[in-house]
């Protein structure tokens, strides 16, 4: 499982952030085509990271590129740019449509074919901004087997439903919940979407905390200080790796023993239990073979 | 006279600006800025390259005001800069 904590947001056209943002340690870069290029400059911004696909570094970072939304002429070029040169997916804007993302899942499969990549292997994730695409969060999710993660809006989101952002996030809550059902219904990650205050660490670690609580396994981020913070709140303590280890150890000798019931500390447990104590060592980075 | 520009002078950047050359001339480069006095000669190559893989053939000046690029950066910036000059598609 690819951990998917933190995807760092770099300007398209910024060479500096381009090639120095994955050393910031986030699990993910997301290469920006929107709204951190004017207009102007989308031919050179896509020519600049087609380059820095091709000859840069980004270590273990998962490589994803924001294009232009599917409602402009910009999109395609967009992906013909990038797709051909090793990114692991596409971030797409404002989706509302789940025949956009077929029709996206179709021009990535012909770039695929012409450029010898494997077909499905370029992801798409989508930014549901709008009250309508929220509404169609499942449907979206579920539109192709590319979708490997869905993300509410922040600012675009809250302009649609006519309220504004606030330092407790009520208004966010409502769609939030759904793009969690949405997202693990159809089986992709739940992505949340950027903490704008850069200087509120505290505040950053409060809704790290509350959008981890209702079921996000990660933050997009616009500033290299919040990753430390997002990845303390998503990484397991040891005191949660060594309860998990003994449950998962516990079940998989009551399988060998072809028992259903399972101890752990005088206390039995059942299998949705010993399934998010899986989930929590694969946050830790451990795999089942590791387990004892 | 046509011109045409991309890139900028930041950090780790540079502007690399195309403008017709002298009939006969060919591609001329110049190179200016922070590392022309180091690297002019491996840099000058870059540009080069990169306006042959794009089947350059007319007569142009490439000028190359250089804050720090890395030779991609470089190759990146021109390759957008003569597209931009010879109308061709990014």
């Amino acid at each position: 499982m690819r951990l998917r904590r933190t995807k760092l947001y770099l300007p398209g056209n910024n060479p500096n952030m381009l090639l120095r943002g994955h050393l910031f340690g986030s699990d993910g870069v997301i290469l920006d085509l929107e709204d951190a290029v004017a207009l102007s400059e989308k031919d050179t911004a896509r020519i600049l990271i087609q380059q820095v696909l091709k000859r840069g570094e980004f270590g273990e970072c998962e490589v994803t590129v924001r294009i232009n939304g599917m409602d402009t002429d910009l999109w395609r070029q967009d992906i013909e740019a990038v797709v051909p040169f090793g990114v692991h997916g596409v971030r797409v804007p404002k989706v509302e449509n789940p025949g956009d993302m077929q029709l996206l899942d179709e021009a990535l499969s012909e770039i695929e074919d012409k450029a010898g990549i494997a077909q499905g292997s370029t992801l798409i994730f989508c930014l549901l901004e709008t009250a309508l695409g929220i509404h169609r969060a499942y449907d979206i999710a579920s539109s192709t087997k590319r979708i490997a993660g869905i993300c509410p809006g922040g600012e675009d989101l809250t302009a649609d439903l006519h309220t504004s952002r606030s330092d407790s996030g009520v208004e966010l809550v409502g769609p939030r919940r759904m793009v969690v059902l949405a997202a693990h219904a159809a089986g992709v990650c739940a992505l949340d979407t950027v903490f704008s205050r850069i200087t509120d660490e505290e505040g950053l670690r409060e809704e790290t905390e509350f959008v981890k609580q209702l079921g996000f396994e990660g933050k997009s981020v616009i500033h290299p200080n919040q990753i430390p913070i997002i990845h303390s709140v998503f990484t397991p303590t040891e005191k949660e790796i060594d309860k998990a280890k003994r449950i998962v150890a516990a079940a998989k000798d009551a399988a060998k023993r072809g028992l259903g019931a399972v101890q752990v500390d005088g206390k039995m447990v059942d299998r949705p239990v010993v399934k998010r104590a899986e989930f929590t060592l694969q946050r830790a980075g451990i795999t089942q073979e590791e387990v004892q | 006279m046509k011109t045409t520009s991309a890139g900028t002078i930041e950090s780790m950047d540079c502007l690399v600006t195309v403008s017709e050359g002298s009939p006969g001339s060919g591609v001329t480069v110049a190179i200016t800025g922070s590392s022309a006095a180091r690297f002019s000669t491996a840099m000058k190559k870059t540009v080069l390259a990169t306006a042959q893989e794009l089947a350059c053939s007319g007569d142009m000046t490439i000028a190359v005001q250089d804050n720090g690029a890395l030779d991609l950066v470089l190759a990146a910036r021109t390759k957008a800069a003569v597209l931009r000059f010879t109308g061709g598609a990014a």
